[in-house]
């Protein structure tokens, strides 16, 4: 059986990803914007999600916990940017005082292809364009420094050149 | 999921330009502060303060050499950035196949509503079917 969900993985620190919904557009994008959906598929298996804020508005803010199977909790906080009713959804990661990986952009766009399905791609990066290309090269680099510390040379002679 | 406080202080140190040039001249070999130093139009003091940034983000380490002290660069950091990112592919890619069970609940739920005896959602429904004939 192939796999639903398709990664683009050419962009090694992007998060990119498409999946169609046998669902019409406005059902797919209604179960984004309720935390009383939300709750009920958000979060990898195993894990059960508690929200203690939830404001789907532009600036608004999505605080919740995610409790993973190994009893550990995860806090993050969301910050809706753009939302377009069943169109596209912009958040980040991050900020204020919490634990959250900081300055993590999201995308996902809804499109309805007809005949009641839907696709979703979403699209995550680094907001930073050179931090970006710097994880890019120096991550490859840093797989190559685990076999030969020659190998990372030639990667930073590359991006001095560039 | 990996620490946060160091995946936090990784991405903070790679947002800053100073503090890449500075990994970028170490991935060539390690080397001493004064070394590391020169090329920037930045005091010593000042440089220190970056590498005890990257230091903590475990993107360097530094020698036991207490003169020395040379710099090299150390991969936990960037570690920590690649297992993140694969922590969140994991999750976008487990919640799409959870929230395609989920719309089924959805539509299911939504195809009641439709068929409780409610007159305007009925009317709706006769004129779809009305539509069907026709064609």
């Amino acid at each position: 059986m192939p796999a639903k969900t398709s990664l683009d993985l050419n962009d090694p620190v992007s998060i990119k990803g498409t999946r169609e919904f046998d669902a019409p557009v406005e059902l797919v994008f209604a179960a984004f914007t309720d935390v009383k959906h939300l709750s009920q598929w958000w979060g990898p298996n195993g894990f059960t999600t508690t929200t203690s804020h939830f404001e789907f508005r532009e600036g608004g803010t999505w605080r919740f916990v995610m409790h993973g199977p190994d009893g550990r909790d995860y806090e993050n906080r969301v910050t809706f940017d753009i939302i377009e009713p069943n169109r596209r959804i912009a958040y980040h990661h991050g900020g204020g005082d919490d634990g959250e990986p900081i300055r993590f952009s999201q995308t996902v766009t809804f499109e309805d292809i007809g005949g009641g399905r839907t696709r979703i791609v979403w699209h995550g990066v680094f907001p930073n364009a050179e931090m970006r290309d710097f994880v890019i090269k120096e991550h490859g680099a840093a797989k190559g420094l685990q076999e030969t510390t020659a190998r990372l040379a030639g990667y930073v002679a590359t991006m001095m050149r560039s | 999921m990996p620490d946060t406080d160091r995946l936090n202080a990784t991405f903070a140190a790679l947002a800053d330009p100073t503090r890449r040039a500075i990994l970028a001249r170490l991935a060539l070999g390690e080397t001493s502060v004064q070394k590391l130093a020169e090329p920037f139009a930045i005091s010593l003091p000042a440089i220190s303060r970056h590498l005890k940034v990257l230091e903590h983000a475990g993107l360097i380490s530094r020698g036991r050499d207490a003169q020395m002290r040379p710099c090299r660069i150390d991969t936990a950091g960037l570690i920590g950035v690649d297992h993140w990112l694969e922590e969140y592919r994991k999750l976008w890619r487990e919640s799409m196949d959870k929230l395609e069970g989920y719309l089924a609940v959805m539509k299911a739920q939504q195809q009641a509503e439709g068929d409780a005896p409610q007159k305007k959602t009925r009317s709706v429904k006769r004129q779809g079917t009305g539509h069907a004939r026709k064609d």
